[in-house]
């Protein structure tokens, strides 16, 4: 038997315009059979904040805090909620594959399951319990160390998805809102019991090449495809730069909400 | 204008920003973590929930409606949910 093949893109440091055009391009491309299933890994540079398609900007970002460290702010086309993207501390992840995969339901709780079991097997290579938790979320012993967001169009589901490396709290409340300023250190003090990473898990420093690694094989085994490392279109660049400047960087996108 | 926000009991959080006319909903904004899809379906539902009068089961039943037509499905929250939210909001600040 044939083994189905997906392409494998690894972006690296980009900004957050372009990490998230491209993820759209990527779909856009998908959708018009121009390229085959992909994963792709990437991180970010500089370090950014992402919102939920249907979170207000001024509600969930301090977006003075933001300027003041150099920290992006957007807006996903994927609903959930705020994520703070740290360029040392974070692995992201995207996949976009036709809707009529074998993987693909029609329900979305039931294709986050079968998605996320990727990163569960892959976490589980390097060592780490990990366990898919509704909605949207991967949980160590019921601390969160990947969540997950997924959108559907053009009969293309598009899934991205962190995987912590390392956790940086005192950041992450800097450039989140707080409901008050009284209550900063108590939630940075909180997310030691609430959120974990892999380095936590495992008492060591894990790199991301040796993450990614155990990443692709998680994929591979649990979808029971091959991951080739392959290259971007024209196409998807041109369209990544396009969506990059006109949309993900407009402030019409950012603060329609 | 009332501002609410919801917490589904195992789902997300839920926000609505609202404006009064009468005993009806004025202008409305819905955010919060919750999973809609089709996403572009929020602004159609904000614009049909406009003008409605604040009663909780009507609310929810149109909701459903905008979704049923829409072929579109939530996570995270529901039609109900949302009606709960525009309530609490439609109670703030008189």
């Amino acid at each position: 038997m044939m083994i189905e093949e997906w392409r494998l893109l690894d972006t690296g440091l980009r900004d957050a315009f372009y990490n998230m055009a491209l993820d759209e391009a990527i779909a856009i491309a998908r959708s018009k059979n121009l390229v085959p299933d992909t994963l792709r890994f990437f991180r970010w540079e500089p370090s950014a904040v992402s919102i939920g398609y249907f979170q207000s900007m001024e509600e969930e970002v301090d977006t003075a805090a933001c300027d003041e460290r150099g920290v992006s702010y957007i807006r996903r086309r994927t609903g959930g909620g705020a994520v703070y993207h740290d360029r040392d501390g974070e692995l992201t992840y995207s996949l976009m594959a036709n809707q009529e995969h074998r993987l693909i339901s029609r329900d979305f709780q039931e294709t986050y399951k079968v998605l996320c079991s990727g990163v569960v097997l892959g976490l589980s290579l390097l060592g780490i319990a990990a366990d898919f938790k509704p909605i949207n979320d991967i949980v160590v012993g019921g601390r969160k160390i990947s969540g997950n967001a997924q959108t559907r169009g053009m009969n293309v589901v598009h899934q991205h998805g962190t995987i912590l490396r390392e956790v940086d709290p005192s950041t992450m409340f800097r450039v989140l809102k707080v409901p008050n300023e009284k209550i900063r250190d108590k939630l940075i003090g909180s997310v030691e019991e609430r959120v974990t990473s892999v380095n936590t898990v495992l008492g060591r420093e894990v790199g991301f090449k040796e993450l990614k690694e155990a990443l692709i094989h998680g994929f591979q085994d649990a979808f029971r495809i091959t991951l080739v490392q392959g290259d971007l279109l024209r196409f998807e660049e041109r369209l990544a730069a396009k969506l990059g400047k006109e949309k993900y960087a407009s402030e019409g996108w950012n603060f329609r909400r | 204008m009332g501002r609410a926000e919801y917490k589904v009991e195992g789902g997300k959080l839920v926000k609505v920003q609202l404006s009064k006319r009468e005993n009806a909903i004025g202008e409305i904004r819905i955010t919060g973590d919750f999973f809609l899809h089709p996403e572009e379906l929020i602004e159609e539902l904000e614009n049909k929930l406009e003008g409605r009068p604040f009663h909780e089961k009507d609310l929810a039943e149109h909701i459903k409606d905008v979704m049923e037509k829409n072929e579109a499905s939530m996570l995270g929250a529901s039609p109900e949910d949302f009606a709960r939210c525009i309530m609490l909001a439609s109670e703030d600040d008189d």
